[in-house]
């Protein structure tokens, strides 16, 4: 059962409990001071906020000083009779910073002084610490906003819009942002107070400074609790930059597509997981893949040389094969210059970029070159062999003339040298056939793998004994280390044979002293170079232009004009040339160069059983 | 005194020397010999031959530069030479293009017929 209250006794126990605990239960703070500024009253919740007040200032216990503020309110209230409301700050009981409202209310006695204020405290800190942020987040976002009502005037905006446009609220948006006289076509605000809904659209703003801005815009109605609304907030971001950026992204998609859709290297690429994802024309027509076909990663791997995709994936910077072996998708194998680079990002790797370049046609031009200088040397070699013989043919017939001539005059002497004439000349006609058939029969070039400084060391120890003899300074030098290489030792060793022993003979035919002739071997770039050097008689213009083509001698029919023919021959054979530097009387430098990429491949024998 | 015509013979080759030496010595001339175009030249300015037969293909100084140098020494320019060479006739273009001197005064390619050698050698000897 509910006790009814007394209602007899009610207004005194009312009055009584307004009096002694109302103070005590309300939200709000209160306080009284005298006009000393001591605390004289303070209820519970004042205490709660502020802590302990008796026998103290007000501006202690609210402000934490020793002191009066410089501007004190509660001083104007005592002056005036004025009650006042004020937004402060000051330290709560724990020397907490708080906001509150500060109501100042006089206390008038009966004869109309004022000895005592009334302080109401509402505590905002929270209130005002969220403002606060909104205002923050209002000004710092990184984007425009503005308030907009009905007519289309700007109500606020914030910092960064003021920073762009200045000072624009009050005016009309078409206006302030775009400098037109009316609203635009495309207005995304009326949009919004037309139908309440949150709109988007594109805008373009133009700054009194001629600025160009492009901007991606969002208007959403501020409604009040009802649903009603007066305003529309408009937030735009500026998308300039990202234009800009697509812009320039287009431009350079295009041109790298042009790039690999015209190359006439083939273009290939794959994904982090190995999956095709570039095949340019060139490359399918180089791998025989038709248009649009895709290639899978199976048959990628198995057009590749071996283990190329891993090696490339795993490799800090890019593989170059300059001679690979590939396979079209059909498997026909062919030969192709071929590079790989690893597709890096921030975040590891994106994948891989290849590019191939088709040797079939290099390859047939080389092969076309080669047999057209054999053809060539063919030639010059018919040329001079019928130098050699037209010579032959005279000594011949000056052989039978000696013989005839010294029977007819019965001369013995001269009968006696007329055989001999034609004896020593049958015999180098057999000489000089069996010469040249060995040179144009050759025999094939059989290389294996071994250290070409060595084959010049046994050439200049062959010479040794024959050069000392001679008064002739031979000398053998190796620079820097070089590698074994696949070499036909016998016939290397022929071609320095010639080349030295043609030093020897210049040498001997020169007219300084101090004979010298040198032998180099160094390597350049991956390619290993032979040097051979005399500072004998050297060689004019028509001597060195013939010198490796045709049977050419200087030494009458002692030489056969064989040597340097046959070293070219095989220098060829090995992928090389040979060079001549030469000026007369000062000497002549023989060079052979051998490209390691170009040296014959090794021929496997099978051990005999 | 010899009243006979010399002429210097250059060749490399020995035995054809010796053919060139006992044909023109069996027909009435006197004969100087170099086996290579330096000797050529010093043993032209020394015995002042009245015929020069030249070869071509030789060690030291080939028998074109030999020639050229012979044209181009007033002392021996005007005696006539002939050139006897087993080399093919590509030569010959060079003194049309190269020589900037007159073409020798004969040319005769090994093996040469004998009987045509001395008559033009006794023709050029006779002007």
């Amino acid at each position: 059962m509910t006790r009814e209250p007394n209602l007899a006794t009610f207004p005194t126990d009312f009055n009584k409990w307004v009096n002694t605990r109302l103070f005590d239960v309300i939200p709000l703070g209160v306080a009284v001071i005298d006009r000393k500024y001591d605390l004289v009253y303070a209820n519970d919740t004042f205490e709660q906020l502020f802590g302990s007040w008796k026998n103290r200032k007000c501006y202690s216990v609210y402000k934490g000083k020793d002191s009066m503020c410089a501007y004190c309110e509660s001083a104007d209230t005592f002056k005036d009779g004025v009650s006042r409301v004020n937004e402060e700050s000051g330290y709560d009981k724990d020397g907490r910073y708080i906001s509150y409202l500060q109501h100042s209310t006089p206390i008038v006695d009966e004869s109309g002084h004022i000895p005592y204020l009334l302080h109401v405290f509402t505590n905002i800190t929270e209130a005002t610490q969220i403002r606060d942020e909104h205002q923050i987040l209002f000004d710092q976002v990184p984007c425009n906003i503005l308030l907009l009502d009905k007519n289309f005037r700007i109500v606020k905006v914030n910092k960064q819009l003021k920073d762009w446009f200045g000072d624009i609220e009050g005016k009309h948006c078409y206006e302030a942002l775009k400098g037109v006289e009316d609203k635009c076509a495309d207005c995304t605000a009326r949009q919004t107070f037309a139908d309440g809904q949150i709109q988007t659209g594109y805008h373009v703003w133009k700054s009194k400074k001629g600025k160009t801005f492009h901007l991606h815009v969002i208007t959403i109605p501020l409604r009040r609790k009802d649903g009603s609304f007066d305003l529309v907030l408009e937030m735009a971001v500026d998308v300039t930059q990202t234009l800009n950026l697509q812009e320039r992204l287009k431009f350079a998609n295009t041109f790298l597509e042009t790039i690999i859709s015209t190359s006439m290297d083939g273009i290939f690429a794959v994904d982090d997981k190995w999956r095709v994802t570039i095949f340019n024309p060139s490359a399918r027509k180089f791998f025989k893949v038709r248009d649009k076909q895709v290639v899978s990663r199976e048959e990628l791997v198995a057009m590749l040389p071996e283990g190329f995709l891993t090696q490339v994936s795993e490799w800090p910077g890019h593989v170059y094969l300059p001679e690979a072996e590939v396979k079209t998708i059909k498997g026909e194998a062919f030969p192709v210059r071929l590079v790989g680079n690893k597709l890096m990002a921030e975040d590891g790797t994106i994948g891989m970029a290849f590019s191939v370049q088709d040797l079939r046609e290099i390859k047939q031009l080389e092969k076309d070159k080669i047999e057209a200088e054999r053809l060539a040397a063919v030639g010059h070699t018919v040329a001079g062999l019928s130098h050699g013989i037209k010579n032959l043919i005279t000594a011949l017939e000056g052989g039978m003339y000696m013989l005839n001539s010294g029977l007819t005059k019965g001369d013995i002497e001269r009968i006696q040298k007329g055989m001999e004439m034609l004896v020593r000349n049958i015999e180098r006609i057999s000489m000089f056939v069996k010469a040249f058939l060995s040179f144009s029969k050759g025999r094939q070039i059989q290389a294996k793998i071994c250290d070409p400084a060595q084959i010049a060391k046994e050439v200049v120890e062959l010479y040794s004994v024959k050069a000392e003899e001679l008064d002739i300074k031979l000398k053998n030098e190796t620079i820097g280390n070089i590698d074994p290489a696949p070499i036909d030792y016998e016939s290397m060793h022929e071609c320095l044979t010639n080349l030295v022993g043609n030093a020897i003979d210049a040498c001997q035919v020169s007219d300084g002293p101090g004979c010298l002739v040198t032998v180099k071997t160094f390597e350049e770039y991956g390619t290993i170079i032979y040097e051979v050097t005399d500072n004998g008689c050297g060689m004019d213009y028509e001597v060195k232009k013939k010198i490796f083509t045709t049977f050419f001698t200087t030494k009458g029919l002692g030489g056969f004009g064989l040597g340097l023919l046959m070293t070219k021959k095989i220098v060829q054979e090995h992928g090389g040339r040979i060079y001549l530097e030469s000026r007369p009387g000062e000497g002549t430098t023989f060079r052979i160069s051998l490209p390691r990429r170009h040296l014959p491949k090794i021929i496997e024998k099978k051990a005999p059983n | 005194m010899s009243k006979n015509k010399k002429i210097l013979i250059i060749e490399d080759e020995k035995d054809v020397l010796a053919y060139f030496e006992a044909l023109f010595q069996d027909n009435g001339y006197d004969t100087v010999v170099a086996e290579d175009g330096v000797k050529g030249f010093e043993l032209a300015k020394s015995e002042k031959p009245d015929l020069i037969a030249l070869d071509v293909t030789m060690p030291k100084q080939s028998g074109l530069k030999t020639y050229r140098l012979y044209k181009r020494d007033s002392e021996l320019k005007h005696i006539p030479v002939i050139i006897i060479t087993a080399g093919d006739d590509s030569f010959k273009l060079i003194f049309d293009e190269h020589m900037e001197v007159a073409p020798p005064e004969g040319i005769f390619d090994k093996p040469f017929d004998p009987h045509k050698l001395l008559k033009a050698v006794a023709e050029l000897l006779s002007s």
